[in-house]
């Protein structure tokens, strides 16, 4: 990056709003080793007591895991299907491409609660609900359209000429893909995969109308015991949580670079 | 040496390795490119020069199939190449914009053309190292594009479409981000490549020095037609409209009326000219070199010698530019910039000095003035 000069009072702007932003999560650190048995801040006495409990909670257990695999199934097929779905829009430019990507970004606009019903309403008559195939579709619904936007606009972004290029070297459409086209989208690539697998990993809505008592997802297990109980487990797992998103972050910065990947 | 091509750059279907026949392009109702037609031998270096947006660039893309014309025919040793995808036409192509692959180092993009013709890897390492030596770059293969300077970038585009030695090299203004030195370097060096290896060359630019120092033929295109096509010589010594005469070149532009059938006149005075053109109003042409000073001083000039034009001028400007002074005249016909070797009494003229400017008669391009 340019070395910007950043004058006192915008800094202290920014200070303040990062401070606004963040207050929540940092406030979960303290709070998750606390000794109390009762959500309270500050709390009275410190203990790893709710690690022990959260590694000791199957259910927590469970629901993490079923999480993690379900935000990575969605992850790869957003990719699978996002990345020649934005390639038939931008590049093929087939009939009515401008039709099928409004189409196919819309769900962006509309409620969550009214796609998670719809879902509902139609699964509960197929026999999906409750099950892990039924979680990844309606998990799709909302990252594919965020996964085709980001996708479209990184390879609407690249110039033309290289993969001309690449063609008058001899190389047949596919392999133009394979060896021009697809690296230089890498940066929106992983930017789409971080999205997808976060967006998955966060949802709550739709998969709140989804899950069943023997397959839930870790943010729907957190709201339901934060339901019935009042204890600081879900600050552990939220500190876990945070831990988890800003590794990701990292991986992402060392391996790409940050502004790279998310802001160009 | 080029005696079978006609003027109007048609050959015989026969003889021409790249040949355009009435191709055009339009982009609604915008034509980009009409009519073009172009025969372009085997071996031949052919430059497409014009100013900006006179569809150089387009007409070069439909060779290499990077869009497709909306009429016409181009085919390649007689094979019809007009909508075959750019991957089958083994063509060599340098971009305007370089288009280096941002991802693969300086060695990785020289090598991919070689690499989809299936060569061995060692095969490929040797004429990878070949090409870059040639475009002295070797100290840098293993960088990325955008580690390099604009002019070394341009350089890796020429060095990966040569070392596929195509049967075609397109080049869209190779040279444009060299500086003098270096250009002149690659000038010859790309004349002599083309001409080692007999690859029919189209080259885009619109500098006039690069058309006319280095190629064989010329090609003058202006609002996506050819105004002329020719060898340099006649290119420069016999252009077929005023727009050749004043692009390529520095030529004086003089306004006159025809009168009879060999003569233009300039308010009080005659111009003769060789060649009818139309009637009224007439555009004349001279180049400012081929028009020698006789000062009058005391003594009276002599007659018009035979086959030679005559005009009164007087003196209104010098501009001094090294090897060469610019004396700017006030004539009959308008201003006539006369360019002479700078010599010692340069600097004893003066403003309003008299001086009787003659040329030969067919050193005087004449065209009917254009509305
Ligand atoms: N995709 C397009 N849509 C509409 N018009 C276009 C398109 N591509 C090119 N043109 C127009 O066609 C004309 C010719 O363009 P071209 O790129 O061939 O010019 P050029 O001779 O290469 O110019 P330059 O020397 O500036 O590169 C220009 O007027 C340009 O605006
Ligand atoms: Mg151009």
């Amino acid at each position: 990056m340019e070395n910007h000069q950043t004058s006192l009072p915008m800094k202290i702007v920014v200070a303040v709003l990062f401070l606004f932003l963040l207050a929540p999560v940092l406030l979960v650190f303290p709070i998750s080793f606390s000794g109390e048995q009762i959500l309270s801040f500050p709390p009275e006495s410190w203990s790893f007591r709710w690690y022990a409990a959260l590694a000791n909670n199957s259910q927590m257990m469970s629901a993490f895991t079923t999480s993690l695999g379900l935000a990575l199934v969605v992850t790869v097929l957003s990719l699978a299907i996002g990345i020649p779905a934005a390639y038939a829009i931008v590049r093929l430019k087939v009939a009515g491409s401008q039709i099928w990507y409004n189409l196919f970004t819309a769900p962006l606009l509309l409620p969550t609660i009214v796609l998670g019903l719809a879902i509902l309403i139609i699964f509960a008559s197929t026999g999906l609900l409750g099950t892990f195939t039924g979680l990844v579709i309606g998990h799709l619904v909302v990252t594919l359209p965020y996964a085709l936007r980001v996708l479209a606009v990184s390879l609407g972004n690249l110039e033309l000429a290289c993969e001309e290029a690449a063609s008058s070297l001899g190389a047949k459409p596919l392999t133009v893909v394979r060896r021009v086209t697809l690296p230089m989208m890498a940066p929106g690539i992983v930017a789409t995969a971080v999205l997808a697998f976060l967006v998955s990993f966060d949802e709550v809505v739709i998969t709140m109308f989804l899950a069943g008592p023997r397959l839930t997802t870790l943010p729907v297990a957190l709201f339901h015991h934060v339901e019935s109980q009042a204890d600081p487990l879900v600050a552990s797992v939220s500190v876990l949580l945070v831990l988890l998103t800003l590794a990701i972050v990292l991986v992402v910065d060392r391996t790409l670079g940050l502004t790279r990947t998310f802001v160009k | 040496m080029h005696q079978n091509i006609a003027r109007d750059g048609k050959l015989a279907s026969t003889d021409a390795h790249l040949s355009l026949e009435g191709v055009c392009k339009s982009y609604g109702n915008f034509t980009a490119v009409s009519k073009l037609d172009l025969g372009v031998r085997k071996g031949e270096l052919i430059a497409l020069l014009g100013p900006s947006g006179c569809g150089k660039t387009t007409t070069l893309r439909m060779i290499a199939g990077l869009i497709q014309p909306s009429g016409g025919r181009i085919a390649v040793a007689g094979r019809e190449v007009t909508f075959a995808p750019p991957y089958a036409r083994d063509m060599g192509l340098v971009f305007q914009s370089y288009a280096l692959f941002p991802h693969m180092t300086v060695a990785r993009n020289v090598a991919f053309g070689l690499e989809m013709r299936k060569l061995a890897r060692s095969e490929i390492a040797a004429r990878v190292e070949k090409a870059l030596d040639m475009v002295q770059l070797r100290h840098l293969a293993e960088r990325k594009p955008r580690e390099l300077s604009g002019g070394q970038q341009q350089r890796v585009a020429l060095a990966r479409a040569l070392v596929i030695e195509p049967s075609i090299l397109l080049l869209d203004e190779p040279l444009s981000n060299l500086d003098a030195k270096l250009r002149d370097e690659m000038r010859t060096q790309i004349r002599d490549i083309q001409q080692e290896l007999g690859i029919t060359t189209v080259f885009v630019t619109h500098d006039q020095v690069e058309a006319l120092s280095m190629c064989d033929r010329v090609v003058v295109m202006r609002g996506g037609a050819v105004e002329q096509v020719g060898t340099p010589h006649e290119i420069y010594e016999e252009p077929a409209t005023s727009f050749v005469a004043s692009f390529v070149g520095r030529t004086n532009r003089l306004k006159g009326i025809r009168e009879g059938k060999g003569a233009v006149r300039l308010g009080p005075e005659l111009v003769r000219i060789s060649s009818y053109v139309a009637d009224g109003e007439i555009e004349l042409m001279i180049r400012p070199h081929r028009i020698s000073i006789a000062w009058h001083e005391g003594q009276p000039v002599g007659n018009a010698a035979d086959g030679e034009n005559r005009l009164t001028a007087s003196l209104a400007r010098i501009t001094f530019i090294g090897d060469l002074v610019q004396y700017h005249f006030h004539s009959a016909g308008g201003e006539i910039i006369v360019e002479q070797a700078t010599a010692r009494d340069t600097s004893q003229r003066r403003v309003g000095d008299m001086a009787t400017l003659s040329w030969r008669v067919e050193d005087t391009f004449a065209f009917g003035a254009e509305r």
